[in-house]
């Protein structure tokens, strides 16, 4: 409730004030009458306004801050001169100097790795990273440990779970149907290497608009379009027409977002309120994207994954054999009647591109055909030969077809039952974006209101003027692409954009602070909040660029800062000075994301999985779920333990584990990981089957690793979750559970009822003599891995 | 108190009593639900004030999924009648982009028997005889429109008001605007018929841009309604009081370090609720105490009518405990061999009726027992519908999409009993005069909780977002 109090706070003083008379305006203002692709543009803008302490009446005559160039920053004097270690520290020590704070001591070391290791890998480390690290008394113990953690591929796998948030990345279209979508983990992987390459951010940002157009030949580079391949789809949908406006204004929408921090989808329904971006240039943006397709047979590089799963297909088809050969001999002689009749169920305005012959297509019928292509199959011939066999009242009525019908659906359940033979995972083709092969692109306009059926004039790809400072797209056709996404691409990955290094680098910020410099990650306009250190922004936007859009160079600095040193120990000062901590004058705490939740009692477990990359899995999910063939769990019990970025992304199924704590929504660029607190998550945490049994599993490596010495016991879990012994008081208190808990477990004996968990994979030798003594020490493990200190990152 | 003599206490209280029994022993928690929040603690579904006097404390959404036709169980048109049979006449297509070439198809009319009832006067087909006494509960909208042809999109909008998934749903936006009223449960809670979840799933009780917390929880059929809510097998209740005993005190011993972290706190405190949810939400839904008049009166004691009725019923439980937001769904029934939907393309006889009857008498056993209870007058009830069928025949014996006139309702909560709102053109097919689209049944619905929809906004990616998008209107004469 507190922004929206305080939105409304804000309103009504800008009534009283009258500082902003537009800003009240756009409340009230009622926009055209709905029609109904008017309402399909939807978030339409007038609710663009903004809190009107900000009022724009100065601001309309100095140039908007983040349009303007970077600029390279000289590095602050400090006093306090021996703290710094990075130039970071500089920017960040001279505004807490200026409000006479002090920074915070460093942090001890165990729980300097905890972090950092949390950070860099969304996994907590082992109690002998943390000994060792603790124990190395050289001058480099922190570059080696940082370099130890960004050449590892976990993270890759950390780095690509938060790009794969912006990139509302999913194995699945979404919408009623939720079509799985089995090629899209390698564009998941594409992310994953490419963070462990240390790929240059602006090549990624290439390869990710125009890696069909920049090399079209290699499919590792081509597969980096599943970027814009991602967007949610509807397979089912009749107007054509719209949903190639929805997709484009999909992919335009998440690339102003993404890459350049612009809402510039309030410019599709009118002149953006607060940002430069008009109607034109917006549909300007939209053009750029105009003459892209989805593709979804390339093949794939053969490997391992690719073998497995064709061998696996070969068994299904050989198996199949006859039945699929006799559907289709029953679906041939109607074919091209139920193509018709099904053809014939799409709008009016999809209609005219699809009757018209090959020869005469434009490329907006190229577009649409293709699309029909792409969606259209046997089912849709099986659902005509249902009509003409069954429906006595249907013109399409022949009753020499109903046996058939019959004798199709009957082959159609045989053929179910070979459904186990088939490939449970994987492909052996790559989804991307190309042209199709043609250079020539399809018309844009600039659309009423965002009314696609209401099209005003015709509109070139072009740059928003405010953001470009006089660039002009150069847009170099090739013979099988129009070239226009690779303009695109190099004006957004140039060194010259005002925003794309800002943004990116104030990504990475927000994933170490907890905020980012601007905090409104994926709001550079005006509506968005103002730098807390823009000099500091600058600093590392133009760094990042000198060192070649190295991303692991900038994580290294950043973890090598003495800002990222300092403890997270409450100080009562900084708090008075400073509640929000904006000026971090102490390490902010923050609560584990729900993938670091899971993956890390994965860790503790000594379960973890770490196979990198490969098809999404399925690990089982609450019985009451309800979620019926769009979630069957693997069969494969390895697949359980993967990393939970490898766990299947259905758009209208979210993984329930992950989801109570606020995972990314695939169905959006999701910018920033919201904290919520709440029962479900203590339910999920408490009483899920699978966290209890990873605590048996804790609870047998306690044991392995302790000894049967209570004490080290106590010792060996705290380090292992904590990367700290416990004090004496929480000894006494682990201690006191212990002995009433034994005694309610025998209770539960005289009850009746005596069926007790115990510790998993203990070793022979340490096999304990006492069980129920085993089963209290389950459920304190159980508990420990529950508390608020295990779900913090210090 | 030790362990024991606290077991004990809890045994002796009944142990499903929840805070009543917890209160006892747990200081920070106080007594009741109403105290649990008198704290300082920050948290996101602390009950807030309604903008202005509610005149509904709770609302059911019925979405019947899938789109009854309402030409043939609300909107009488003798015309249609008299006409079925023959070609549309081109002026009550115009304007309309009809979605199918082959399927515009000749005028249509099921076989229905219509009467008046009530003092309003109000028509219902033969579909609904039980519904059809509590006419004068009902306020009408005769002209809905809506956008789309194709269900998921529709249902996306009737739930969030676009087209695309993103947006939160009308029920998020109401528990971010009023919170929980009872913190035992969660605001807002979705039931469906049948076995499985709806298709589409989530983006339909989805929060969108709203921070998670309030999204739906769907309630799941069984006697265990949410994720999670079960104990591991292995664990009985008083071993997790001993686990969550320790628990609190652990999280006490080092909390002292962040006095300031309400955050911690607020977690500390999530498993005491989750505690008293694992018995509070089986009790929500557990129907064994209800008597046998009741169960009959929602139609539990017949296979038809049992698995909505044990919607409608858990509905009204929910409602009692404070329950702000509950969305039903309407799931599928077995028609002639197929499991479908309200979507009768063909076969809209056998269709209709087998659904009609489905949640024909839970529903007027909703609204009767709602009554009795004195809880009508506080609970908005809306059948509402992604969009709904055409007049004219589809396949020889069904109707396609109509989005462009239909028939939805209130009832309770403030709306006008007895009033018909909005008409459509003579054969039913499009909404004449002013017409009702989504954004303002929501609007209308929100000013019923005491909410103005222009003025609950929440602020995203710097845009000031409020539940209607950028449309809706309060449709005024819908309000007693």
């Amino acid at each position: 409730m507190k922004p929206m109090t305080k939105f409304i706070k804000q309103a009504n003083l800008a009534i009283l004030l009258g500082i902003s008379a537009m800003t009240v305006m756009a409340a009230d203002e009622k926009p055209a009458p709905a029609t109904d692709a008017a309402a399909t543009a939807a978030p339409a803008a007038v609710a663009d306004d903004k809190p009107a302490s900000k009022a724009p009446a100065k601001l309309a005559i100095k140039p908007w801050w983040a349009y303007q160039p970077v600029q390279a920053q000289d590095v602050p004097t400090v006093k306090q001169k021996q703290w710094v270690r990075t130039p970071i520290d500089a920017f960040v020590l001279a505004k807490l100097e200026e409000k006479n704070l002090k920074p915070s001591p460093e942090a001890d070391r165990a729980a300097f790795i905890r972090r950092a290791t949390l950070d860099a890998w969304g996994i907590i480390p082992t109690p002998e990273e943390v000994k060792s690290f603790v124990a190395d008394r050289s001058p480099q113990a922190y570059e080696k440990l940082v370099d130890r953690l960004l050449a590892s591929p976990h993270y890759g796998e950390r780095q690509a779970r938060r790009w794969l948030d912006l990139a509302r990345y999913a194995d699945s279209t979404g919408f009623q149907n939720d079509t799985t979508r089995p090629n899209m983990y390698r564009y998941r992987d594409y992310v994953i290497n490419s963070f462990n390459q240390d790929k240059p951010y602006d090549t990624f940002i290439k390869e990710q608009l125009a890696g069909d157009e920049i090399a079209p030949t290699d499919p590792n580079v081509i597969v980096a379009t599943g970027f814009l391949a991602g967007y949610p789809d509807n397979y089912n949908s009749r107007d054509l027409v719209q949903r190639k406006y929805q997709i484009t204004t999909d992919n335009t929408d998440t690339i102003g977002e993404v890459f350049l921090a612009q809402s510039v989808a309030c410019a599709r329904c009118h002149d953006h309120k607060f940002d430069k971006i008009s109607e034109k240039e917006y549909f300007q943006l939209q053009a750029f994207l105009a003459n892209t397709s989805e593709i979804m047979d390339i093949p794939a590089p053969v490997g391992a994954q690719e073998i497995e799963y064709r061998k696996q297909l070969a068994k299904y088809q050989e198996a199949t054999k006859d039945i699929r050969a006799e559907r289709k001999a029953i679906l041939d002689p109607v074919r091209e009647k139920g193509l018709k009749y099904y053809r014939e169920r799409y709008l009016t305005d999809s209609r005219v591109s699809i009757v018209k012959p090959e020869s005469e297509w434009n490329p907006h019928d190229r577009w649409i055909n293709h699309r029909l292509d792409n969606v259209t199959t046997e089912e849709d011939i099986a659902a005509y030969l249902d009509v003409a066999g069954t429906q006595k009242e249907s013109t399409e009525y022949d009753p020499k077809l109903t046996e058939k019908y019959e004798r199709y659906k009957k082959l159609g359940e045989d053929l179910k039952k070979f459904d186990k033979l088939k490939p449970a995972k994987g492909s052996d083709k790559i989804t991307a974006m190309t042209e199709l092969g043609h250079p020539e692109a399809p018309a844009t306009f600039k659309f009423f209101a965002g009314d696609h059926e209401r099209p005003l004039e015709e509109v070139q790809p072009d740059f928003p003027a405010a953001i470009a400072n006089g660039e002009k797209p150069v847009i170099v056709p090739t013979a099988t692409s129009s070239g226009r996404r690779t303009a695109l691409a190099n004006w957004i990955a140039s060194s010259k954009n005002p925003l794309t290094a800002r943004v990116y680098v104030n990504r990475v910020w927000n994933e170490y602070f907890g905020k980012g410099i601007v905090s409104t990650v994926s709001d550079f306009g005006k509506a968005g909040e103002k730098p807390t250190h823009p000099e500091l922004l600058d600093y590392l936007a133009d760094n990042f660029v000198k060192e070649g859009w190295s991303v692991k160079k900038l994580h290294r600095e950043i973890l090598l800062s003495s800002v990222y040193r300092q403890s997270s120990g409450s100080r009562a000062d900084a708090f008075k000075a400073d509640p929000e901590n904006r000026l971090l004058a102490v390490f902010p705490r923050k609560r584990l994301d729900a993938e670091q939740i899971r993956d890390s009692l994965l860790v503790a477990a000594g379960k973890l999985n770490d196979t990198v990359g490969g098809p999404s899995v399925f690990p089982p999910v609450p019985k009451n779920l309800g979620a019926g063939n769009l979630w069957e769990v693997s069969t494969d019990t390895q697949d359980f333990n993967r990393r939970s970025l490898y766990v299947f992304t259905r758009r209208s199924v979210a993984y329930p584990l992950l989801e109570t704590f606020d995972m990314a929504s695939p169905q959006q660029v999701h910018s920033k990981r919201s904290v919520t607190t709440t029962p479900l998550q203590a339910l999920a945490l408490a009483n899920s089957d699978v966290v209890y049994e990873w605590s048996q599993n804790l609870a047998g490596r306690v044991i392995n690793e302790a000894g049967n010495d209570q004490g080290a016991e106590l010792d060996r879990l705290f380090q292992i979750l904590f990367a700290r012994n416990p004090d004496k008081a929480e000894k006494d208190t682990l201690l006191k559970f212990l002995a009433g808990h034994e005694k309610t477990i025998k209770d539960k004996a005289e009850s009746g009822k005596f069926a007790i968990a115990v510790p998993i994979g203990v070793k022979e030798d340490k096999q304990l003599k006492d069980p129920i003594r085993a089963s209290a020490f389950v459920d304190l493990v159980h508990t420990v891995a529950n508390s608020n200190e295990f779900a913090y990152r210090n | 108190m030790t362990t024991k003599s606290r077991r004990d206490f809890l045994k002796s209280t009944g142990y499903g009593v929840g805070g009543l029994a917890l209160s006892g022993m747990l200081p920070a928690l106080g007594t009741g639900f109403g105290a649990a929040y008198a704290s300082e603690l920050i948290d996101p579904l602390a009950p807030k004030q309604p903008q202005f006097p509610a005149k509904a404390k709770s609302v059911i959404w019925l979405h019947m999924s899938g789109a009854p036709a309402t030409v043939d169980l609300y909107d009488y048109k003798p015309d249609l009648i008299k006409l079925a049979g023959q070609e549309v006449p081109p002026s009550f297509l115009k304007g309309i982009k009809t979605s199918t070439q082959g399927g515009v198809g000749k005028l249509f009319a099921s076989k229905r028997t219509w009467n008046q009832h009530g003092d309003s006067g109000a028509w219902f087909s033969d579909l609904l005889p039980n519904l059809a006494q509590h006419a004068d509960k009902l306020a009408f909208i005769k002209s809905s429109t809506t956008i789309g042809a194709t269900h998921d999109i529709s249902i996306m909008k009737l739930n969030t008001g676009d087209l695309n998934p993103g947006r939160p749903t009308l029920g998020s936006w109401v528990s971010y605007a009023l919170g929980s009223a009872n913190p035992d449960l969660p605001p807002y809670v979705v039931l469906y018929a049948g076995k499985r979840e709806p298709r589409g799933g989530g983006v339909n009780w989805a929060s969108g841009f709203l921070p998670a917390v309030y999204q739906g929880v769907a309630f799941r059929p069984g006697a265990s309604p949410i994720l999670h809510l079960d104990r591991p097998e292995l664990v009985d209740a008083a071993q997790q009081r001993d686990s969550f005993d320790l628990l609190k005190r652990l999280n006490e011993q080092r909390g002292a370090r962040y006095p300031e972290d309400t955050e911690l706190q607020a977690r500390m405190r999530s498993y005491e609720l989750a505690y008293r949810m694992e018995t509070t939400a089986p009790e929500a839904v557990d129907l064994s105490k209800e008597t046998a008049a009741t169960k009959a009166l929602y139609g539990l004691d017949d296979e038809a009518t049992k698995d909505y009725g044990t919607q409608m019923l858990r509905a009204r439980r929910l409602v009692e405990r404070g329950v702000r937001f509950i969305q039903v769904v309407s799931g599928t029934l077995d028609i002639n061999g197929d499991s479908r939907d309200w979507d009768a393309h063909q076969d809209l006889e056998q269709n209709h009726s087998t659904h009609a009857k489905a949640v024909d008498k839970p529903i007027a056993g909703l609204l009767a027992d709602l009554k009795s209870r004195g809880l009508l007058e506080s609970t908005l009830v809306v059948w509402t519908s992604e969009f709904s069928r055409t007049s004219y025949g589809q396949s020889g014996s069904g109707r396609d999409h109509n989005p462009w006139g239909y028939t939805q309702w209130m009832a309770g909560g403030g709306a006008n009993a007895g009033f018909t709102f909005g008409q459509t053109d003579e054969i039913g097919l499009q909404s004449v005069g002013k017409k009702v689209d989504t954004y303002d049944l929501h609007a209308t619905v929100l000013n019923l909780m005491g909410l103005d929809h222009l003025k609950v906004t929440f602020l995203n990616h710097g845009r000031s977002e409020r539940p209607t998008v950028v449309y809706g209107e309060v449709i005024k004469e819908l309000i007693a």
